[in-house]
């Protein structure tokens, strides 16, 4: 029954096949394991004119940002690697709500960008990540 | 209690538009064709789309699971470009069909809707799973928001989409009540328009990504005048894909897609070797056999 709703030209029924296979991708686009997560999650909370970040030095590796909306506006946040590359988003953040942001961060300086109301260049804190293995979690 | 309504509801309603806008189109034009029975198939391809970015923000926000910025762009800028390739399709295959509907080529448009079945359930599938996922976070994210106002964000974020869904199908109301031409012409165009938005914020996604380049080089921003935030902010963004800030390539995007497609779409076709061509532009009393081509529709 499911192939009937396949549509019959090949190059419809290709598309159909590479759409599935896309979504098969983005379930296994990335992943990290439980105990990773807990020792390097990294708060922040973006209000309508601030941006802390919990720290402001990390080692390399896998690291979540737990990003709170402490304003009152819709925000995003930012990480940018040098030449304000984009390393990590998060879009379209509520007010009160929280989203994750995981990124692997290699060693080196970044900036963490919070921007209420989603426009310029943003409130930022500068980020350096160190190479070698975790040391310290944070805070 | 309802603190932080306003901006979670002008989050839900400019995901939700879009979705609603084309999915309404694809209805009523099923409706007009006299196809209700090739309904369900499409409510069963908008539901799988629903369901399937429901799963994958749940576990996204509630394991550690995580979709590296890379693939989240990537994905979403390749998911853009492929649904804008099934409206495009879509498109003239209903300008198409409408001109056998209006020569009364009952044989052939059954021919060719029935090719086009899978394809529609497809189109729906990607309007509403393009921005699925995103919208699922943002969801999933207001139904576990932390602080005081627990209420707010939740509430602003399901009327959102509902009120979403209710323009969807006003839009469907009204469409199906114009007269055959104007429908098929406006349709069309709408859906079109929206297309071009889509892609031009693919392209956008893909510059992100780092995949095309020129993020920084912005056309316009007019982020001070018309703020993402503000009520014709979201209705600009969820309806056209309208951004206070587009680089130049999604600018040239937009019109590389808009400007040839549109004229192919509104260009009088060319005297058909079916019967009565001229009746397939736009004059739905009139059969007639004629070498040259009418007027426009409107």
């Amino acid at each position: 029954m499911l192939l009937s709703f396949l549509p019959r030209r090949p190059a419809a029924r290709g598309a159909t096949i590479l759409l599935t296979s896309l979504l098969a991708l983005a379930g296994c686009g990335g992943g990290s394991s439980d105990s990773d997560a807990k020792a390097s999650t990294v708060e922040v909370k973006a209000g309508d004119k601030s941006c802390e970040v919990a720290t402001a030095s990390l080692p390399a590796g896998t690291h979540r940002f737990a990003v709170t909306n402490t304003g009152s506006q819709i925000t995003e946040v930012y990480v940018y690697g040098e030449g304000d590359r984009i390393v990590g988003e998060v879009e379209d953040v509520g007010p009160g709500t929280s989203r994750d942001l995981t990124v692997e961060l290699a060693a080196g300086n970044y900036q963490v960008a919070c921007k209420p109301g989603m426009q310029g260049t943003g409130i930022r804190s500068a980020l350096t990540v160190s190479a070698g293995a975790a040391s310290s979690p944070t805070s | 209690m309802f603190q932080n309504f306003l901006p979670n509801y002008l989050i839900g309603l400019r995901e939700g538009l879009e979705a609603a806008l084309v999915v309404g189109i694809l209805v009523a034009y099923l409706v007009k064709t006299g196809n209700r029975d090739r309904l369900p198939p499409i409510w069963g391809g908008v539901g799988a789309a629903v369901a399937m970015s429901l799963a994958f923000g749940a576990a996204l926000t509630f394991t550690a699971a995580s979709m590296s910025f890379e693939a989240q762009e990537a994905f979403g800028g390749t998911l853009s470009i492929v649904a804008v390739g099934f409206v495009t399709w879509m498109v003239f295959w209903m300008r198409r069909a409408a001109r056998f509907l209006k020569a009364e080529l009952h044989g052939k448009l059954d021919a060719a809707l029935a090719v086009g079945t899978g394809a529609l359930v497809l189109t729906a599938f990607l309007a509403v799973g393009r921005e699925g996922l995103e919208t699922a976070l943002f969801l999933w994210s207001a139904i576990s928001s932390t602080g005081g106002s627990t209420a707010g964000p939740i509430l602003g974020a399901a009327l959102g989409l509902g009120t979403a869904v209710l323009l969807g199908h006003l839009l469907y109301r009204r469409a199906v009540t114009l007269n055959l031409a104007r429908f098929f012409t406006w349709t069309g165009v709408g859906l079109v328009v929206v297309a071009a938005g889509v892609l031009a914020y693919g392209v956008h996604d893909l510059q992100e990504a780092g995949i095309l380049p020129g993020l920084d080089n912005l056309a316009f921003d007019v982020s001070a005048q018309v703020p993402a935030s503000s009520w014709y902010g979201t209705l600009l963004k969820g309806v056209l894909n309208f951004s206070p800030a587009m680089t130049w390539l999604e600018l040239a995007t937009w019109v590389a897609y808009l400007v040839p497609v549109l004229y192919l779409f509104l260009r009088r076709p060319r005297p058909a070797t079916a019967p009565a061509p001229a009746a397939a532009t736009g004059q739905p009393e009139a059969v007639r056999v004629r070498a040259e081509p009418a007027s426009r529709p409107e």
